[in-house]
């Protein structure tokens, strides 16, 4: 257990004003009334609490809203392009809750897989992560109905986990480690007893999350019923706002575009959602998937099926932003449920 | 080295200019492109019939097409620079943008992406392309290159099928692919899309590829066209005895980013930069139907 702490909330403070010297340090600040994740000067902007989540996930800070991948000039009849200039520095990302941690997770394994995104890679590789257990659930919270947790150590390098007033801070990997260095000679090494209170912890959450859980199984059924007529039923009062998509920490899909003038250029890209009709829009006016319920099967499915492997984590981690947030009261897990229910009673061919 | 410096950019173009091109149709047009740099060039050599490019148009954006030329082979006849080749039709915002330069400007290229078509297993074998309008440009590369090493493989039809004579493509070379002993060119407009000199079929493509009475044993089927086409022309081959393994096409879904992380082209699990957009008839019937 030498890498594992018991801390006061004024020793939390204090190291957290520590990394704020050398490091940009991002966490969740209040601002007129909501909880957002933005760049702190000072250690009394934060809000680090045993529970509560920000609004919107901390992925613009690895994959920003809006980016330039490449910039161009013309200087006569050509063309001279310009790489971006990696983003420098170290940047630690404070007190997300652990569904967003993974969901960072979910993030690599798109850009970090197969041909690997340059700007995310560099962010990516001077990310340290600091994340926060949960002592208690949001309303909208249902992570441990989609094989999450919320003291799951998945994508954090240090762990804080509420106990009581105080905190415990686990050092998880060697990015956790150093960004502890020596500060951790002054802090009292936790207890054997306090290890237990994870488990504690995680039982006390789980218990306060009501959400039946969501079978791996039903994938498969997901995939054989795609046809199936409920999906009308189901989608028809999604606005196709996207909100969803948006506030999702795991959701990466992106547009790409160009924006330029007479003198010069980048190609842009922007968060996007399968959930917009242009998004699979051909030129030549065919679309794939023309109708919302088209559009909302995918997204779901996208998080809920569609896996390699049965082992496969889902794609949503189970944080509640876009049941919380959705104009029309829509709830990803009672879908899938809904889904799965029509699919098993009226056949997975019950026409459209 | 960190991770990032040991990654490229995986979205900044090479340079490449029009050197040429040739107008198919009033709205279709093919360009012959050369690297700006050798350099670059050398390193594009190794793309197969099948593969795909990301082209640009400084100033208005990205656009996908086939790589229509024959593959570059070391020791055929295409002794000199890899060049580039693809066929586009104008129909939005880069397609305009692109179609109205000229020779010698300069536009960018990314690529080559996704998969190719099995051309080595096809050897000894007989071979139907089936192309309905623009999607010819995407069976062009796999068709030239078994054209140019014909001796390898069985007999080749060449089905080449429009709306109306006028969106007709690659009329200008198709008598020369018809000289090449084994191969047969065949042309169809569809009803209504033939005018007084038409010497062709007409007929819808499923319909005039039955008219044909070829054999399924031994013979493979390439086909790449509207989704609406290759649905009844499934429907065709499954009644004239085609087995799906028998049956290769390629997939067009809307791209943007070529490497698999804008998540735009996605059939179910399955993204056609990445995964495709080479698949058989077999593959496809595996996926939702989402294309």
């Amino acid at each position: 257990m030498d890498s594992s702490w018991k801390l006061t909330d004024a020793q939390l403070r204090e190291w957290l004003s520590g990394l704020i010297e050398g490091n940009s340090v991002v966490a969740p600040v209040e601002e007129d009334g909501v909880l957002l994740f933005r760049p702190i000067a000072s250690e009394d902007q934060a809000i680090v609490k045993p529970s509560g989540k920000t609004r919107w996930s901390p992925k613009e800070f690895l994959f920003p809203r809006s980016e330039a991948l490449y910039r161009y000039n013309f200087k006569g009849g050509s063309v001279q392009l310009e790489d971006p200039s990696l983003p420098e520095g170290h940047q630690v990302l404070f007190g997300m809750r652990s569904c967003d941690a993974s969901g960072i997770v979910r993030l690599d394994e798109i850009f970090l897989s197969g041909t690997k995104d340059r700007l995310y890679a560099a962010r990516r590789e001077n990310t340290t992560v600091v994340s926060t257990a949960c002592a208690a659930a949001d309303p909208e919270c249902f992570c441990t109905a989609v094989g999450y947790s919320p003291v799951g150590e998945e994508g954090s390098d240090v762990q804080l986990v509420p106990v009581g007033e105080d905190w415990m801070l686990r050092a998880l990997t060697d990015k956790g480690r150093n960004l502890v260095g020596d500060a951790g000679d002054n802090w009292a090494e936790a207890t054997v007893k306090d290890e237990k209170e994870i488990e504690e912890l995680e039982k006390t959450v789980a218990g306060q999350i009501e959400r039946s859980p969501v079978n791996r199984e039903w994938s498969q059924v997901l995939e054989e019923g795609f046809e199936h007529g409920a999906w009308d039923r189901l989608a028809q009062h999604c606005l196709g706002c996207s909100v969803c998509a948006y506030v999702c920490p795991s959701c990466s899909c992106f547009d790409m575009n160009h924006d330029a003038n007479a003198f010069c250029g980048e190609q842009c890209r922007s968060w996007d959602a399968c959930t917009f009709p242009l998004f699979t829009h051909h030129a030549s006016g065919h679309n794939p998937r023309e109708t919302r319920q088209e559009r909302y099967r995918q997204r779901v499915l996208h998080k809920f099926a569609f896996r390699e492997e049965n082992d496969e984590p889902f794609r949503c981690v189970g944080c509640g932003r876009c049941v919380a947030l959705c104009p029309a009261g829509l709830d990803i897990v009672s879908t899938v449920a809904a889904a799965v229910e029509a699919i098993r009673e009226e056949g997975a061919d019950a026409a459209r | 080295m960190p991770l990032a410096e040991a990654v490229p950019n995986p979205y900044q173009p090479s340079l490449v200019r029009i050197h040429d091109f040739s107008d198919e149709t009033r709205d279709v047009r093919t360009l012959r492109l050369q690297f700006v740099d050798d350099a670059e060039a050398g390193s594009f050599a190794g793309w197969e019939p099948g593969q795909f490019g990301q082209f640009t148009v400084f100033g208005a954006g990205e656009s996908v097409f086939a790589l229509a030329n024959a593959p570059w082979r070391p020791n055929g006849d295409n002794g000199s620079a890899p060049t580039i080749e693809c066929t586009f039709r104008m129909v939005g915002k880069v397609t305009s943008a692109l179609r109205a330069m000229s020779k010698g400007q300069v536009i960018g290229f990314r690529g080559p992406y996704g998969n190719h078509f099995p051309v080595g297993d096809w050897k000894g074998k007989d071979l139907v392309f089936i192309g309905g309008g623009i999607g010819m440009a995407a069976l062009r590369s796999a068709m030239l290159d078994v054209i140019n090493r014909k001796e390898e493989f069985g007999e080749v039809v060449i089905l080449n099928g429009a709306r109306s004579v006028a969106d007709m493509v690659y009329t200008e070379e198709m008598p020369a692919w018809q000289e090449v002993d084994g191969v047969r060119v065949v042309r169809t407009v569809d009803p209504g899309g033939e005018n007084e000199e038409w010497n062709g079929e007409v007929g819808l493509l499923p319909n005039v590829f039955e008219g044909l009475g070829l054999d399924p044993e031994g013979r493979i089927v390439i086909a790449c066209g509207p989704p609406i086409m290759l649905h009844y022309l499934f429907l065709s081959l499954g009644k004239v005895g085609y087995s799906p393994d028998q049956v290769v096409t390629t997939l067009e879904n809307k791209m943007k980013c070529g490497i698999g992380h804008c998540g735009r082209c996605y059939v179910g699990p399955f993204s056609v930069c990445r995964d495709g957009p080479v698949v058989t008839w077999a593959e496809l019937n595996e996926l939702p139907k989402d294309y």
